[in-house]
């Protein structure tokens, strides 16, 4: 089983904290989304996950395997896409990839269907062959995931892994975590800045914010809570949490918002509201992350 | 690079050509050891060899000193460093590509400089000719390592290229002429100067301020070894401050 270790991982640029005391396990397979602002420490995080920095202090450790003591060893197990990198401007997208599995120890004939596999997932069947030289920034991202990709990692680390593509391969990026998420079989471990997009492809998101990890959250448990909006102000006279099924908690004057628990489904929670007495003008998911992190991160 | 290794290569053969009956009115304080029997032909020997010092180092920074600062620069590292390969393969390889691009280069200007040597004296000093060589490509080993080890330090090609150049030509000249000026002692240990036993293979010249000396004759074996096993350290001092550095290295 795929696991990566966090442990009081602090990183010091000078006098600069990028990371302090950076705590996190990830033990099962599944897509964890690290959000946050600008110099929040994500990139950092990665970066040290990939060996690419030195701890100031705590470790790093996947499989059980510290990063810092036995990068080697550790790699084998990573597939990374970190700072949208560059290539070698006379190198083919091919030799490029073709490359990074040679690495990994890949046999020629490995290395034929994995290229097959990532063209055709990839969608690079067009410029693969032509130097890295004359990529746009959205073909260079997608050669990124293919070396991120090839050799089906146990652990995939990407960093703003639609940075730089258009609306049509933002989407087919998500739809390929996603996929890769319902696989079961490795660790997705991304930074974003876009909520929408951690949401979309997550099991669990981590708001860090200087260098902090300041909120860990399963995607699921805000799918169980709705925000409503009322016809009129709520009637203070009404028993509103009479229901164990449906707890409410007030937003504003015409606000609420209702977490189901017991498994109860959105219809069964929205009949038991208007059985209360509540007149419901609109509803729509609760966005607990986004608003966690404009509460939480600083400005 | 190969442009301006051909360009000097025919330069000094327009001059080897042209001038070679007239070196003695060239350099008339060598007046008296022309009638040494070879003195001609060590000589030329000389003035091929005296480009060797120089050569190298132009070939070395162009080829070695981005080796390292570039994949910082062009952010290839993002792509390199998260493989897994041990850092110390990376360096080597490209340690050895550079050298081995560099050796080439500078293997057509002593390619050449043979030819030259065949065709006016029928035959080449054939034993200084071969130290001179093999001297040249372990310069070629030191100086190209020295210039790895400056690579490491910086993040920007310009830096490298600019500290190569300043090392070598501004602070290591500096010194040797402080040196030789206050202590009358050549410092033998900066490569700058060991390097010299490339072209002293042919006369044992030496000009300096404080004390000059010259021999119709080349540099005896001991100087041959001291000056080989000065760049021989600066090849294992500046390769393994190198590794040191390479394997720290961090990506910001």
């Amino acid at each position: 089983m795929p696991e990566i270790e966090i442990t009081d991982l602090t990183k010091n640029f000078g006098k600069i904290k990028a990371l302090s005391s950076f705590n996190l396990k990830i033990d099962k397979p599944e897509c964890v989304s690290i959000l946050g602002p600008n110099g929040a420490g994500k990139t950092t995080l990665l970066k040290a996950l990939t060996n690419i920095i030195k701890p100031s202090s705590g470790s790093v450790a996947i499989n059980g395997i510290t990063v810092s003591e036995n990068p080697m060893k550790a790699l084998q197990y990573v597939g990374s896409l970190v700072e949208q990198p560059e290539f070698y401007p006379y190198l083919t997208g091919r030799e490029i990839i073709e490359f990074a599995a040679r690495v990994k120890g890949a046999s020629k004939s490995r290395i034929k269907d994995e290229m097959e596999y990532l063209v055709e997932l990839l969608s690079m069947s067009d410029y693969i062959n032509r130097k890295t030289g004359t990529y746009s920034r959205g073909m260079k991202q997608r050669v990124c995931l293919g070396v991120a990709l090839v050799m089906k990692p146990e652990i995939l680390i990407l960093d703003e892994p639609t940075f730089g593509l258009d609306p049509r391969g933002m989407k087919e990026v998500r739809d390929l975590i996603n996929n890769l998420r319902l696989q079961k079989s490795s660790i997705i471990l991304m930074s974003t800045h876009l909520i929408s997009e951690a949401k979309e492809v997550s099991d669990r998101i981590i708001i860090v914010d200087r260098g902090r990890k300041i909120y860990d959250t399963t995607n699921e448990d805000n799918r169980n809570i709705l925000k409503i909006t009322l016809e009129e102000p709520i009637d203070k006279n009404l028993n509103l949490n009479a229901n164990e099924q449906v707890s409410i908690k007030i937003l504003g004057d015409q606000a609420i918002l209702a977490e189901m628990h017991g498994g109860i489904s959105h219809s069964t929670a929205l009949r038991l509201l208007v059985n209360a007495g509540l007149k419901i003008k609109w509803i729509e998911p609760y966005n607990d992350i986004e608003a966690k992190y404009l509460e939480s991160v600083s400005t | 690079m190969l442009t301006i290794t051909l360009l000097v290569s025919a330069l000094l053969s327009y001059f080897s050509f042209v001038y070679i009956t007239k070196l003695p009115s060239l350099f008339p304080s060598f007046k008296g050891f022309f009638n040494t029997p070879g003195f001609s032909e060590r000589l030329t020997g000389f003035l091929w060899s005296f480009v060797l010092l120089d050569l190298p180092v132009f070939a070395s920074v162009f080829f070695g000193s981005p080796a390292i600062s570039s994949e910082i620069e062009t952010r290839t590292a993002f792509y390199v460093f998260p493989l897994p390969i041990p850092r110390y393969i990376l360096l080597l390889s490209k340690y050895f590509a550079a050298v081995s691009v560099t050796i080439i280069v500078i293997m057509i200007y002593i390619l050449v400089q043979g030819f030259v040597f065949y065709s006016i004296f029928h035959g080449i000093i054939i034993q200084a000719y071969f130290i001179s060589m093999g001297l040249t490509i372990l310069f070629i080993f030191s100086i190209v390592a020295l210039t790895f080890l400056i690579s490491t330090i910086f993040n920007k090609n310009t830096y490298a290229y600019i500290s190569v150049f300043l090392l070598y030509f501004l602070i290591f000249n500096a010194y040797t002429i402080i040196s030789d000026v206050l202590y009358k002692v050549v410092p033998y240990y900066l490569l700058n100067n060991s390097a010299t036993i490339i072209e002293r293979v042919y006369l044992n010249l030496s000009t300096g301020f404080g004390n000059s000396s010259a021999s119709p004759y080349g540099a005896g074996t001991s100087d041959i070894i001291s000056s080989s096993l000065v760049m021989l350290v600066y090849i294992v001092v500046s390769l393994a401050g190198a590794l040191i550095l390479f394997e720290r290295k961090e990506v910001k």
